[in-house]
């Protein structure tokens, strides 16, 4: 396994700057209607000093009147202006995270398959879901939060220190030890919570599993160890949860001790100042409130600010599927006839370990091979060199003189066809899970493509082409989705087709029924069937043995029967 | 105090009722729900301190002049911050203990149930419910318990404000304690209604996030056939959806967010301006009216939980209704009314009246049926996971005490379920050499093929193996259980034939002298029994040895060369 690569922090910096590009405007009208708004919100506290001024000097009542009207008014403007703040702010974020997912999933698409493959699709996966999630989240509300309680922030301090700069400055008394522990708990926060996270998952995976394994839990008798295994998990959860919950018994104290710092550090520093008159009893009340005020977002963006982090994580991973190189643009001209010839190829996964050792072959167009062997002796890798996936090390595997791991990858599938015993139903139509293999198929020519792999159940839903499919809609068993992806080669039409067990995940009575299907494809066309069953191998035109990366056997049925060699031992006792 | 998690024994929940249930998780600890409580209340009510101690020292000593009387203020300032830090975090600490200790209970009793509910529970229960009750409905429970705290504290607290304001002045204590739930109870339905707009659309960006998984999930397909491009360009046309979407969501949360912050500044101009003008006219002082100002802010805290715990009560009933419902949940044991009797005391013959199947004890029978369910109905009835006739050494299986049976017989079906764990552990979950049984299911080379051998985590159900590899695992599990009755359903139909006849070869040297049925068709296991029965329509037909049967049964001989009916030949 190769995992997949992870931008580093410069990349991850010049990336976010991409995501904005073209947006310089729309982030400076974010920005200063963010500002207007949190400017509004001062006004409250600060017409409140004036209050109390006038109040101690004898005002009248009507200049209180207007003085209050002022704050009432000013709240409206703060809230009218919040609302096209939060919009502008809101759609941007929503364009930058469509922007990032489309190109997400366009690079995964444009990822060569034997990356894919070696990185395993688990990495993938959770990249495209977990990541992609936590981006969107990080952009569409963290970002936002974050702006606008730094600018309310900024804006609070500011207006304390134009009350006074001496009260300014005395008011960020509380700022260092929320520095401080926030730098510690951010050091922490993040793997402890997303331990948190993973334990929790794996309990719940432990409940799923001991109900949807009941009948081999009964079977088996494994009550007591799904108990244990299960008890080991809460245990787990627990750990995990008492990590975070230590973090924040560290965290929470300092940060909200520190918030009654300012408040008190103003008010000292007032009565001094208000001794020798150089700021009035209602300046300082009025700074006084501007910093509780300030608690608020302050808490608000202590609250954020590790999803932030994770965010930026998160966003460095999505960023590395851009590091795999891009699928080969075919470099090779299409190919001459249908002749594939394979010359001394060898392949190796890991350098010095040899899969395959120098494999020749000639397929002749229009035969069927069949490949037997034990496990592990380089059959299924020997399919991927045929379909292009792979290139070999050294040696040639060529159709019509051309290498085929060259052709462009798209023209290639339609040439050369590799089914597997994996299959996948894709979330979507029928219709969209059929046209993808040949974009100009009439709706009459997908269904007689099903009619062709036997696929009755057709017959039974409720849209026809336009059933919806997949998960979260209707789902197709094991051998109904290997039909369909029959359906799709006898749609793409390739001359070549690869066989890789394509019936080996199925349980005997679908596998007998898929392989009847399988028939009805495999006419006119050049066949190598990977085969553990040895009559594919008797109706094959000829048999290729493989054992330990190398051919052993090659030869017709008959031929190899004939020889005696381990086939034919083989044979015999298989034909009792 | 933290729990002792995870519990030694969790009890016995009381299901006969969601509200039940949740009595039962806070019966199991009082004293720390009381402390909860208490630590809740303290902090509730020290948030009106602050206000408090800030008007004084407005008053005493600004306004005085008094640097004594404004030092002690502001000291008292400081030290009652540090004070309600400490007890802030031993409010949130008890809280979390109380949820946690319920959170491990309710997991602890829904895993036993799970783990002793039987064969039958999938086709009540579907997987889908017991991920919503472990990912969710636990945590919603949980979270009703901690409704005490700051339900008894915001009701106090409320209560002491409503005091302090009433000395100041009663109108003003008036509109201010009316106002203040006022203001909140406008919003709420104005939040609700923003956490509706955003569950829809987090539910489109969920079917979103599951299209491009989809997508990654089916790369070896799209590698295998093509058409890359038209699953991207699809993908771009739904992501343009979601972010029109996203606009509509923007254009009402925004009014929402905006009037969720200008509504509560309103009235908090209202209540200035009342209070200013009673300042004024001096029936107030100014630090009276700084205070006022702050105990509005503080007093939406209390009103906020208030409003928030009925939610969670709601909450929490429907999610303790579910939980109940799977602890409901019994399970089923075939037993037939009336008296249960012994069971054989050593290996004995198992015949089964319904197809006419008789296994010898301490034969290797091999079934080789025409339709594959019928054989598998042959050995659920064996093995009594259905109910039946059958009896073993004379006896009716059906009366014999359910644990000998599951002790003695063990069906091991093709696609039983492998549990996620390290690969020693799942081969023999009691312990104990697996050697022996990898030996027999030739799966040596599964074992190699792992990076760390048998102390390799392998995922549920295998997914990380092939098809083959996944099949001589759970063989080798059969094998290793090590049962007196061994039935064997379909064992090597996803295995090549080189490793098939090494199997077939190996299992019958693990099972000599025992009970073994084997479920299959293919001729290299046939070939290895001491008995075929040939199963048609459910009924045995013919029995006798492979090679005997081969010769003289043209059904049977169709049946065995698997493929040669299709091409109306027939192997000879």
């Amino acid at each position: 396994m190769t995992a997949l690569p992870v931008a580093d922090r410069v990349t991850t910096r010049r990336s976010s700057r991409d995501l904005l590009r073209g947006e310089r405007r729309a982030v400076v009208v974010v920005l200063l209607l963010q500002a207007a708004a949190a400017a509004a919100g001062l006004a409250a506290p600060r017409l409140l000093g004036a209050i109390v001024d006038d109040v101690l000097q004898g005002a009248t009542v009507a200049r209180i009147d207007r003085l209050a009207l002022a704050i009432a008014v000013c709240t409206l403007v703060q809230g009218v202006l919040l609302r096209y703040g939060y919009l502008a702010g809101y759609r941007l974020g929503e364009r930058a995270i469509a922007r990032l997912r489309e190109w997400f999933v366009r690079r995964t698409l444009d990822l060569p398959t034997a990356v894919v493959e070696r990185a395993g699709t688990g990495d993938l996966a959770n990249r495209s879901s977990v990541d992609v999630a936590t981006v969107g989240t990080m952009v569409r509300d963290v970002v936002p939060i974050m702006l606008i309680s730094s600018a309310q922030l900024l804006l609070l301090f500011g207006a304390v220190f134009l009350i006074h700069p001496m009260l300014g400055l005395v008011a960020l008394a509380g700022l260092p030890s929320i520095l401080a522990v926030t730098r510690w708990y951010l050091r922490r926060a993040s793997p402890a919570y997303l331990a948190e996270g993973a334990a929790s998952a794996d309990l719940t995976e432990s409940l799923t599993t001991t109900a949807e394994g009941a009948r081999t839990v009964e079977a088996l008798r494994l009550g007591d160890e799904r108990i244990t295994s299960g008890t080991d998990r809460v245990a787990r959860q627990w750990a995990t949860r008492r990590r975070t919950l230590g973090l924040r018994s560290v965290f929470y104290p300092v940060v909200e001790g520190s918030y009654g710092l300012p408040v008190a550090a103003v008010l000292l520093a007032g009565g001094v100042l208000a001794r020798d008159g150089s700021v009035s009893i209602g300046d300082v009340v009025a700074a006084a409130l501007l910093l509780q005020q300030a608690i608020e977002p302050l808490d608000r963006m202590l609250q954020f600010i590790e999803q932030a982090q994770r965010g930026v994580a998160s966003y460095a991973r999505v960023l590395g599927v851009g590091f795999g190189v891009p699928e080969q643009r075919g470099v090779a001209p299409v190919p001459g006839d249908e002749r594939i010839v394979v010359r001394d190829a060898r392949f190796a996964y890991t350098a010095g370990h040899d899969v395959l050792h120098g494999i020749d072959l000639d397929l002749r167009p229009g035969e069927r091979l069949a490949i037997v062997g034990p496990s592990g002796a380089g059959k299924s890798t020997l399919a991927r060199l045929l379909a292009g996936t792979e290139a070999p090390d050294t040696g040639s595997v060529t159709l019509g003189g051309v290498p085929v791991a060259d052709i462009e990858p798209a023209r290639r599938r339609q040439l050369i066809a590799l089914v597997t015993q994996e299959h996948h139903v894709f979330i979507g139509t029928l219709r969209d899970n059929l046209s993808f293999a040949a974009p100009d198929a009439t709706d009459g020519e997908m269904l007689s493509a099903l009619v062709a792999v036997g696929a009755d159940w057709y017959a039974a839903l409720p849209d026809g082409l336009d059933t919806r499919l997949g998960e979260g809609a209707r789902q197709l068993g094991p051998a109904d989705a290997q039909q369909l992806a029959l359906a799709r080669i006898v749609l793409a039409d390739p001359h070549t087709l690869i066989l890789d067990e394509a019936t080996a995940a199925l349980d005997p009575t679908t596998a007998r029924r898929t392989e009847r299907s399988l028939a009805a494809v495999l006419g006119g066309r050049t066949v190598i069937a990977i085969a553990h069953r040895l009559n594919t191998a008797r109706d094959a035109d000829r048999v290729a043995v493989l054992a330990d990366g190398r051919i052993t056997e090659l030869g017709t049925h008959d031929e190899l029967v004939d020889a005696g060699g381990p086939y034919a031992a083989l044979w015999r006792s298989w034909h009792g | 105090m933290p729990p002792q998690i995870p519990h030694a024994d969790p009890g016995v929940p009381d299901t006969r009722g969601p509200f039940r249930y949740i009595w039962w998780l806070t019966r199991s600890q009082p004293w720390r729900i009381l402390r909860g409580a208490l630590f809740g209340t303290v902090w509730m009510v020290g948030l009106a301190l602050r206000p408090y101690l800030v008007s004084r020292a407005v008053d005493d000593g600004l306004r005085a002049h008094d640097r004594a009387a404004l030092l002690f203020w502001v000291g008292t300032i400081v030290a009652s911050g540090l004070a309600m830090a400490w007890v802030g975090i031993m409010r949130h600490r008890t809280m979390t203990f109380v949820r946690e200790d319920a959170t491990a209970r309710s997991a602890e009793v829904v895993l036993r149930h799970l783990a002793r509910a039987g064969a039958t529970l999938p086709r009540r229960l579907d997987a889908g419910e017991v991920a919503t009750v472990s990912g969710r409905d636990i945590g919603y429970v949980s979270h009703v318990l901690t409704f005490m705290g700051p339900g008894i504290g915001a009701v106090i607290a409320y209560a002491v404000v409503a005091v302090v304001l009433w000395r100041i002045e009663p109108v003003l204590a008036l509109l201010v304690l009316v106002g203040v739930p006022s203001v909140v109870a406008v919003i709420a339905p104005l939040l609700r209604r923003l956490e509706a707009v955003e569950t829809d659309y987090r539910r489109r960006q969920g079917a979103l996030t599951a299209r491009a998984t989809d997508i990654v999930a089916g790369l070896r397909v799209l590698a295998g056939v093509g058409g890359r491009s038209l699953f991207a360009d699809r993908y771009d046309r739904q992501s343009a959806k979601l972010r029109t979407e996203g606009y509509r969501v923007a254009a009402v949360n925004s009014w929402i967010e905006g009037l969720a912050i200008a509504i509560p500044a309103v009235f908090l101009a209202l209540v200035v301006w009342s209070a200013a003008r009673l300042a004024v006219q001096g029936q107030i002082t100014v630090g009276e009216m700084v205070g006022v100002y702050g105990y509005v802010a503080m007093l939406t805290t209390p009103c906020w939980m208030l409003l928030g715990s009925t939610y969670d009560v709601i909450r929490g009933r429907v999610a303790a209704r579910r939980i109940v419902a799977l602890l409901r949940v019994e399970p089923e044991d075939h037993a037939p009314a009336g008296e249960s009797v012994t069971a054989p005391a050593g290996p004995a013959d198992l015949h089964d009246p319904d197809s006419g199947l008789t296994v010898p004890a301490g034969r290797l029978v091999a079934v080789a049926a025409d339709d594959p369910g019928t054989a598998a109905a042959l050995a659920d009835r064996l093995a009594r996971f259905a109910t039946s006739d059958v009896t073993w050494g004379g006896v009716p299986l059906g009366a014999v005490p359910l644990a000998e049976v599951r002790r003695r017989i063990l069906v091991a079906d093709h696609d039983a379920y492998l549990f996620a764990g390290p690969l020693r552990t799942t081969l023999s979950p009691a312990g104990g050499a697996v050697e022996p049984g990898v030996h027999a299911a030739a799966a040596e080379d599964v074992v190699d093929a792992l990076p760390d051998g048998l102390d390799t985590d392998v995922d549920t159900q295998g997914r990380t193996l092939s098809g083959g590899q996944r099949q001589r695992v759970r063989l080798a599990r059969a094998v290793l259980a090590d049962a007196e009755v061994l039935i064997l359903v379909d064992p090597t139909s996803a295995v090549d034939a080189h490793t098939e006849a090494r199997i077939a070869e190996r299992l019958r040297a693990a099972r000599a002298g025992r009970t073994t049925v084997l479920v299959a068709t293919s001729p290299l296991l046939l070939g290895q029994a001491d008995e075929v029965a040939f199963l048609r329509g459910g009924r045995v037909t013919a029995t006798g040895d492979h090679h005997g049967l081969l010769a003289r049964d043209s059904a049977y001989r169709a049946l065995v060369a698997r493929g040669a009916d299709e091409d109306a030949e027939v192997a000879g």
